[in-house]
């Protein structure tokens, strides 16, 4: 390890790991993918991408878990500040986004294997509003906890050390 | 066409929300203190009551329930999408402004470009919304 490498913050190198990257990639598919979807379906009624927007749903559910169960792992207990606020929010809204999306998904996956199908799929207009504006509150939340945290880092005295 | 209650009073309540949005980028602009309560409020009553309710009458409109008119179907779509990133924008720009306060500096103040083409943005937005309750509701 070079002496720059190890001098690094213990941050920048989290940032690069692989599993973040994975995540960051299958969540801009799914947060464009889903705007493209909302828009497209409230304006032509038509769900462009919707099969991508199912796989890589799953996908990142998956890669979800593995990587809040470890970010809480090692930024635990919760502490009374913004970013904490703002991770937590952001994670109770992925959890909802994704269940959301999954049940959505099964109206998805029976209306494709069922041999009558055909037509157009029913998504339950409660059911689609609920995974639309918990997918905007991750979106958000997500978003904002990253800036928190990084506007924290470049305050005076520098970053924490490990959180 | 009658308006449901709930329209009627996302569409009122929608002017209280803009009225705390230029409040709290007006305290920052003046360098004065950024309200993290007025900010907390209004945020949350925008999730939890108006992109709500945007959110599920969108799922309605596309779910076909409704007979709605192509051309306003399109100007639904884009009022939808525009709100949706208009306050995914204000959230993230008011934590970073609250923030930056605290290093005392004014995020927005500091920041010209970037907040006149948030508050046009926000302002089209909630026009937009008024207008498709015009549209849809009063006239005849």
């Amino acid at each position: 390890m070079t002496a720059r490498r190890a001098a690094e913050h213990p941050r920048a190198r989290r940032l690069r790991a692989p599993l973040l990257i994975t995540l960051w990639v299958l969540f801009t598919i799914e947060a464009v993918g889903g705007l493209v979807i909302f828009f497209a379906r409230l304006a032509w009624g038509v769900a462009p991408g919707e099969t991508l927007h199912v796989v890589c749903g799953v996908a990142l559910t998956l890669a979800y878990l593995i990587y809040q169960t470890r970010h809480w792992l090692r930024v635990a207990p919760p502490r009374a500040r913004l970013d904490y606020a703002l991770g937590i929010i952001a994670a109770l809204a992925m959890i909802a986004a994704n269940g959301f999306g999954l049940m959505l998904g099964v109206i998805w996956w029976r209306a494709r294997t069922d041999p009558a199908g055909g037509a157009g799929i029913h998504y339950p207009p409660l059911l689609s509003a609920m995974h639309n504006i918990a997918s905007l509150l991750v979106i958000t939340f997500v978003l904002a906890h990253l800036g928190a945290v990084l506007a924290r880092d470049r305050a005076p005295g520098g970053p924490p050390s490990e959180t | 066409m009658h308006a449901p209650p709930f329209s009627i009073f996302s569409a009122i309540s929608e002017l209280f929300v803009t009225a705390g949005v230029l409040y709290i980028i007006r305290r920052n602009w003046t360098r004065r203190t950024f309200s993290l309560a007025v900010f907390l409020a209004v945020a949350l009553f925008e999730a939890l009551v108006n992109v709500m309710y945007m959110a599920r009458r969108s799922a309605e409109a596309a779910s076909g329930a409704q007979a709605i008119a192509p051309g306003l179907r399109v100007f639904f779509a884009l009022h939808g999408m525009l709100s949706l990133l208009a306050y995914l924008v204000f959230v993230i720009f008011g934590v970073l402004a609250y923030q930056e306060q605290r290093a005392g500096r004014f995020w927005f103040r500091d920041r010209p470009g970037v907040t006149w083409t948030f508050l046009v943005a926000w302002m089209i937005s909630v026009i937009s919304g008024e207008v498709l309750f015009a549209v849809r509701y009063l006239l005849p």
